[in-house]
């Protein structure tokens, strides 16, 4: 599966992957910026003021109805972070206009829908709605104070922002409440508008018929000559391990513990990280998952995973809060003996294999296809499917034995039950909510 | 070998192999991933049965709650350890899961998927069960429950059903409660596999690059011989009162928004076809109510009473029938009551041909859509197998719908004296 590269002016790139695999047509579209505090909340608020209505559809109704017209094409937005960029992605998915009566006028007319919704907001020209603005700030403040629902998000968030603090990687992908009752509408279309027409945009389309569907999206995207210049992600050296604790009403500990690998998408080793990471917690066989799990029964998830662009590797479990020092203990003592040298030949052949199979798998998704671009067009460089599985499947031992002795443990974060006892220590940092 | 044409041009292949297996393979050229799953048509309903014609006695058999999903977890260990590290050697994957008429074993592979589907039909077929390992799975699947307990959507939803229903299994959780999987014993568990792991009672479904002859070829070779008793089964269910049991019912969790959901209880009166012909129906008619194209939606929508999460839901099975409409929300109360207005507005003659004609439409694209998924497309070949749905005949039963049918569905199906409301508020914080 490869996409055939267009550009459409200065930083519109077209990625075109034409087959006839699957019965749909999938479209998507990127504009990455930098992650900072005041725009992550603006950025964060598009996709909610969007849905409410363009000029041609006037209201969520209205969109509503042009959808299910077009024998129910999916259509939507979102704000993604990728190391310390945000994303905002619109995207397209309907059944391949080929299968469907009067197919042909069809497309086009998703398309065009598609990209009026997006780009043409109902109201006057310099603000949304002034209610839609009112009544989607107040959505997402419900959304940024709904994220304690969830514990294992809300701890994690904490933990991002706790070490994180001075790095923009800190700043949460949907922005701050703070921020959020500081915005007015005028800011945020503003803010919306540049970028729309300033900033660097990826379009990608999966499915049948892409010449037609390239002409279109050429002659509805006006020409630029300028695009943003975007900054690369900051680098932090460890001086000192940080320690962490918070408290909630809840009944099993949170525990974050983030390593700074030293490695990211651009370094050679960066696919020996990946396999490392797997051996010490990215499958039902790793060691964390075998060790804290299974012999120890002290958690009901444990694992690890990589920010490749940042080059963080995080490992989270939860865990009855009485067996907290003997996890730590546990999860510390896997981490040194693959940096000892202790992988099996079974351990580094099932690893990679699961993540050729995973990746192998990716092939079958049209959505997935896609996204897995997305630290590519942040890096600055596309890679395929094959590349990747040729690039996992020849890493050696000595790699992932090198990788992990570079990781530096920087920060390990508590989110604990409230105790019966009071228990204020000194030094302790206690939740905001 | 049977054939059916799909909508979208593939061929779904079927054969019943002579112990009474029911094969379907799905031929996806191109795409590089296998999905097998093996079901067996028994979920946590199915309670209390009789096995007819094994030589037993004729008195029927009752059990604790919670033994097919038990089942699903122990399958998985074998004397020499799991069975995942096996499918691990070939990068694939493997899973199961319940529900209330069925319990399903699946693997996924871009790898050996002849090894991963012989490895499916064995270990399903080798229950490995020991007094001690049943002991020890029961705390796990109690740490389980009391996962789920916290779980605001779930716990919503089984607060509904305790109290839409009496008598019938559809109100306990699928895992069962603490009291009746502490209760389970190695005996009881062997009772339940042997009646409803007979191969006449499972389907199995592949989808994938592969040749159907070929796989049915390797599903009949390779499939254990069943050498335990055999019968008809014949499941038993109490006798369900038509009215519910309390209309009205609150708790309260730690959450951030109180949470709202109405449940109508329907008299289930429809099998195959017609069950098939409710379901859309019904479709169309939730959608007038909380689709995002429904006038109504707007309105709660700009009233500040729902958000995202409004959704509802008809699900209809021989054995019972009900529909759900729910949402997050600030103001449980005002909500209903302005449900019951948009409710009572449709059913007295609201329904308008031009908006049932355009969910048809919807209704006919998201069906296409939905044979790009593996899982969904396999594991519906099996469920409607099991419900005796014609899925072929989907298209042609949506386009005979009338506006008159699903007016009359909301007139018979929402009827207030058999709705409950379960509310679920946020716990008063004194910090």
């Amino acid at each position: 599966m490869k996409f055939v590269e267009r550009e459409l002016g200065q930083g519109v790139r077209l990625h075109l992957c034409e087959t006839d695999k699957f019965k749909s047509l999938t479209c998507k579209v990127f504009i990455q910026q930098d992650l900072k505090g005041k725009d992550a909340t603006s950025t964060a608020l598009l996709p909610l003021l969007l849905r409410r209505g363009s000029q041609k559809f006037p209201s969520t109704l209205h969109i509503a109805r042009e959808l299910e017209d077009l024998y129910a094409a999916e259509l939507g937005s979102d704000v993604l972070k990728i190391g310390e960029r945000q994303i905002l992605e619109f995207y397209l998915q309907m059944v391949d206009p080929s299968l469907l009566p009067e197919g042909d006028t069809l497309l086009e007319r998703s398309l065009r829908t598609f990209w009026e919704i997006f780009t043409q907001p109902q109201g006057p020209g310099d603000r949304f709605v002034d209610s839609y603005f009112e009544q989607e700030r107040s959505t997402l403040e419900q959304d940024l104070k709904g994220l304690v629902n969830d514990r294992r998000s809300y701890a994690l968030a904490r933990f991002v922002a706790l070490m994180c603090a001075d790095e923009p990687f800190g700043i949460y992908k949907y922005g701050d409440l703070d921020t959020l009752t500081q915005l007015t509408n005028g800011d945020v279309f503003e803010h919306y508008q540049n970028l729309l027409w300033k900033y660097p945009v990826d379009i990608f389309c999966v499915g049948r018929n892409l010449d037609r569907v390239a002409k279109l999206f050429a002659s509805l995207i006006p020409s630029r000559d300028r695009t943003t210049q975007l900054e690369t992600a900051t680098k932090i050296q460890v001086d000192d391990e940080r320690f962490f604790e918070e408290t909630m009403d809840l009944n099993q500990a949170v525990l974050a513990m983030g390593y700074r690998t030293n490695r990211t998408y651009l370094d050679d080793d960066y696919y020996a990280l990946l396999v490392a990471n797997g051996i010490l917690g990215g499958f039902a066989h790793s060691k964390l998952f075998m060790n804290v799990r299974e012999k120890a029964s002290l958690a009901y998830y444990v694992g690890s995973n990589i920010e490749g662009s940042k080059g963080l590797m995080t490992i989270t479990a939860g865990i009855s809060d009485d067996k907290q020092e003997e996890a730590l203990q546990i999860i510390k003592e896997q981490v040194t003996a693959m940096q000892q040298g202790e992988i099996t030949p079974d351990e580094l052949e099932q690893t990679k294999r699961g993540l050729i199979g995973a990746m192998t798998s990716i092939n079958d998704n049209p959505a997935g296809i896609i996204d897995r671009n997305l630290i590519g067009i942040v890096e600055g460089e596309l890679r395929t499917i094959d590349q990747v599985v040729e690039s996992i499947r020849r890493v050696e031992y000595d790699a992932c034995i090198r990788v992990m002795q570079d990781i530096k443990l920087d920060t390990t974060y508590i989110l604990r039950p409230q105790s019966t006892e009071p228990k204020e220590q000194e030094g302790a940092y206690h939740g905001d909510h | 070998m049977e054939t059916i044409k799909t909508p979208t041009g593939d061929t779904i292949y079927s054969k019943t192999l002579s112990n009474g297996l029911t094969c379907f393979v799905l031929p996806k050229p191109k795409f590089l991933r296998t999905y097998g799953v093996l079901s067996t048509r028994y979920g946590s309903l199915d309670s209390r049965f009789r096995l007819k014609g094994s030589g037993q006695a004729d008195a029927p058999i009752g059990v604790p709650a919670g033994i097919a999903h038990f089942l699903e977890h122990k399958l998985f260990e074998e004397e020499e350890g799991n069975v995942f590290g096996r499918f691990a050697e070939w990068g694939a994957s493997v899973n199961a899961f319940t529900s209330y008429n069925q319990t399903s074993y699946l693997f996924t592979t871009t790898e050996n998927w002849k090894g991963c589907l012989t490895l499916l039909m064995e270990f399903v077929n080798r229950p490995f069960l020991t007094k001690e390992n049943v002991e020890k799975e029961k705390g796990i699947i109690v740490q389980e429950l009391q996962m789920y307990a916290d779980h605001p959507d779930h716990r919503i939803h089984t607060l509904l059903l305790e109290n839409l229903y009496h008598e019938h299994p559809v109100r306990l959780d699928i895992g069962g409660t603490v009291e009746s999987v502490q209760s389970i014993t190695v005996e009881d568990l062997f009772r339940c596999y042997n009646t409803f792991y007979q191969p006449n009672n499972l389907a199995l479904a592949v989808v994938g690059d592969v040749d159907p002859k070929e796989t049915l070829q390797i599903i009949e070779a390779n499939y254990p011989a069943w050498t335990k008793e055999q019968g008809a089964i014949e499941r038993l269910y109490p006798e369900e009162p038509r009215g519910v049991k309390s209309d009205w019912v609150e708790e309260q969790l730690h959450i951030s928004q109180p949470r709202y959901l109405l449940g109508f209880k329907h008299e289930p009166l429809w099998q195959g076809e017609d069950l098939l012909r409710q379901q859309v129906i019904m479709s169309i008619a939730l959608r007038l109510i909380a689709g995002r194209s429904s006038i109504s939606y707007g309105n709660l929508y700009e009233a500040d009473l729902i958000n995202d999460s409004f959704g509802a839901s008809f699900n209809g099975d021989p054995q019972y029938a009900y529909s759900v409409i729910g949402s997050e929300t600030r103001d449980p109360d005002a909500l209903h009551a302005q449900l019951r207005t948009i409710i009572d507005g449709l059913k007295a003659g609201g329904v308008s041909a031009s908006d049932v004609e355009r969910l048809k439409r919807q209704l006919h694209g998201a069906h296409l859509a939905s044979y790009d998924s593996f899982e969904y497309t396999a594991n519906r070949l099996i469920s409607y197998y099991f419900r005796e749905m014609p899925l072929h005949k989907y298209l042609d039963l949506l386009q005979s719908v009338t506006t008159e049918e699903v007016q009359e569905a909301l007139v018979r199906q929402l009827d207030w004296d058999h709705a409950t409301i379960s509310i679920i508020r946020p716990v008063i914080n004194n910090d």
